[in-house]
């Protein structure tokens, strides 16, 4: 995996643009070069809450180009309704990037599996994976055609898109995993996003097709930057993704457990004792 | 070094000197490394450490963390690498750090905190102890020693006895009376005071019908506690002349002046980190200006000034008892 980062800064920034790309599903773009310029795919933002009175936010990082990131989000509570409710004009404040990213070397034939809004954690190994020239496949799922928000992004990159919705209004009407458990066609590595129940299927199936696969994890955060061990989740305890920690056999135990947000989010799936 | 423009914020908490009356609560702020590259750490005043036991321990299932309202439960279960590791691995990374470090003892017998303190203690690296009786997230006994004014007295006396550096002893919230337990701290040799550690709660998931947390219950923290350290500083202060480190859900300067008023005469900032880190050095500069304000010259004027005690001028012979 990637290392650590230790280039996060608090970034007092411009809003530039808001869409709401569906209902609830708000990209907000913002003017952050010093961010845009150190940030690797697969990394993430805390958004401070502009009211001051909440926990801050974890939202992965969408774009980053020139100028401008963006985040995008679910609108799904307090927190997040808060962060909507911002327009251009209005300034936002984040710290990041964190955590570690994906690791794109030698990727050559990769298929992306993104869940909901689990696809804002892909757009930018996506494109850092087609520039590189990597075959690209996008396995995309989402309860109804209306919240496939961004398809086209994909598949202008030059990604394959393959979707899948619970209603069948877009592409297959079931899990975007039945998708990928039936291809014959087999990837060379597996990058995943989007609700646990569907990344521990991913892991399964990379596990029977013997694929390597790489996991971005959700889970409560309470610092984001690795201060509380409140985020963990268990490892192998022979991961290099393991925290620095003295041999835990001491306490009887065979796993460890790693930060999501500070080793991770980005964990190999067989690495992982969840 | 912040404008302070001839205030002084300064703090001595036993031999321990600070320029700012902060200090960042244990197990919140990492060893402050985690937030060094977006907090200039001179400008914070401590970095109390995440608790340290003498043998290394996974922590608690997970999920160790629930937000609820105005606050939040944890139940880390003390996760951390033990006293060998820690001296041998990181302690000496502290001594870069522009800040004072205070270590956190934990343990589960009056000779488990002692032996740790004594080897903690042995560290330049490390400016002062703050002795964690008051864990609420570990299984078995974890809170016997805070809720037990004589085990208390044990445990200080036993890591008083280990070192001269500055010994602050942080006390449970999830007493009956803390103040009575203050009391024993100090006699046993404290040189100050931490008041107060998260208070216990729980959350239940309604659709699962499973407690929220790995852990089952865990601390609660943040603005919900607030009142409830508020008035354990009160208390507190009354019954023991060293000095408070007043905490429990401070997020702003207002927050911060009500401990400085209740009889702390310095602040830990713990959970209001998660929602900005940059609260601390906004409360700093903050607290200079509203003493400028006012044309005090120090933060020591403020202190207690709103602890006045519960009597009432105007009684009927009824309210006595
Ligand atoms: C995630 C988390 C972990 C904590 N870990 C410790 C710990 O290891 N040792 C300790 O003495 N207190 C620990 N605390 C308690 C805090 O240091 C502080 O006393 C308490 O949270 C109240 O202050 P606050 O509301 O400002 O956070 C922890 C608190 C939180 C939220
Ligand atoms: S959220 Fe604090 S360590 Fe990850």
């Amino acid at each position: 995996m990637a290392t650590i980062a230790t280039s996060a800064a608090i970034h007092h920034a411009l809003v530039l643009d808001r869409q709401e790309l569906a209902p609830g599903v708000v990209v907000l773009g913002f003017d952050a070069p010093a961010l845009v310029r150190v940030t690797r795919p697969g990394q993430f933002v805390m958004a401070i809450p502009p009211s001051g009175e909440l926990a801050a936010t974890a939202l992965g990082i969408y774009e980053a180009s020139g100028n401008r990131a963006s985040v995008m989000f679910f609108v799904v509570g307090k927190r997040t309704a808060e962060l909507a409710a911002l327009r251009a004009g209005d300034h936002i404040e984040l710290t990041g990037p964190l955590g570690n990213g994906f690791t794109l070397d030698n990727v050559r034939n990769v298929a992306i599996v993104a869940g909901g809004v689990g696809i804002a954690s892909v757009l930018l190994p996506a494109q850092a994976l087609t520039r590189a020239g990597a075959r690209v496949r996008l396995y995309y799922g989402a309860r109804t055609n209306a919240l496939l928000v961004d398809h086209d992004r994909f598949t202008s990159e030059g990604c394959e898109l393959h979707a899948a919705t619970d209603d069948g209004s877009m592409g297959h009407a079931g899990y975007i995993t039945d998708l990928l458990s039936q291809t014959n066609d087999l990837p060379d590595m597996i990058l995943a996003c989007g609700p646990t129940p569907m990344l521990r299927v991913v892991a399964r199936i990379a596990e029977e097709r013997n694929i390597a696969a790489q996991l971005s994890l959700e889970e409560t955060f309470a610092c984001g930057v690795g201060g509380c061990w409140g985020c963990v989740v268990p490892l192998v305890r022979t991961s290099k993704q393991a925290p620095s920690f003295p041999p835990a056999q001491r306490n009887g135990s065979d796993v460890v457990y790693a930060r999501v947000c500070k080793e991770g989010p980005v964990f190999w799936a067989h690495e992982l004792r969840w | 070094m912040v404008d302070l423009r001839g205030v002084d914020l300064g703090v001595k908490i036993g031999k321990l000197e600070l320029p700012y009356p902060t200090f960042m609560g244990s197990g919140c702020y990492g060893s402050g490394e985690e937030f060094a590259s977006f907090v200039d750490l001179a400008r914070i005043g401590a970095v109390v450490l995440k608790s340290v036991t003498r043998l290394p321990r996974l922590g608690n299932p997970t999920p160790r963390l629930v937000h609820t309202p105005a606050g939040m439960l944890n139940a880390i279960g003390l996760q951390n690498p033990g006293i060998d590791w820690y001296l041998e691995q990181e302690v000496a990374k502290f001594a870069s750090r522009p800040c004072a470090i205070v270590g956190s003892v934990a343990g589960f017998s009056v000779d488990d905190y002692a032996y740790v303190s004594e080897r903690l203690a042995t560290r330049d690296e490390i400016d002062a102890l703050e002795v964690n009786v008051s864990c609420p997230n570990v299984a078995s006994e974890g809170e016997t020693f805070a809720c037990d004014p004589k085990l208390t007295a044990k445990v200080v006396r036993a890591v008083r006895a280990t070192t001269d550096k500055t010994l602050i002893v942080k006390l449970s919230p999830n007493v009956t009376d803390i103040a009575s337990i203050a009391r024993e701290a100090e006699a046993a040799g404290a040189d100050a005071l931490a008041v107060i550690n998260t208070v216990r709660g729980m959350a239940i998931d309604v659709d699962r019908w499973q407690p929220r947390l790995g852990n089952v219950t865990g601390g609660l923290s943040g603005p919900a506690i607030r009142p409830i350290a508020v008035l354990a500083v009160y208390e507190v202060a009354r019954a023991v002349t060293i000095p408070i480190v007043g905490q429990g859900g401070i997020e702003t300067t207002s927050d911060a002046l009500e401990f400085f008023l209740a009889g702390a005469s310095a602040i830990s900032i713990g959970t209001a980190n998660f929602t900005d880190p940059q609260i601390p050095l906004r409360i700093i500069e903050e607290l200079a200006q509203y003493l400028r304000l006012r044309n005090l010259g120090s933060l020591a004027k403020i202190v207690g000034k709103a602890n006045v005690g519960f009597s009432n001028p105007y009684q009927y012979e009824g309210d006595e008892g």
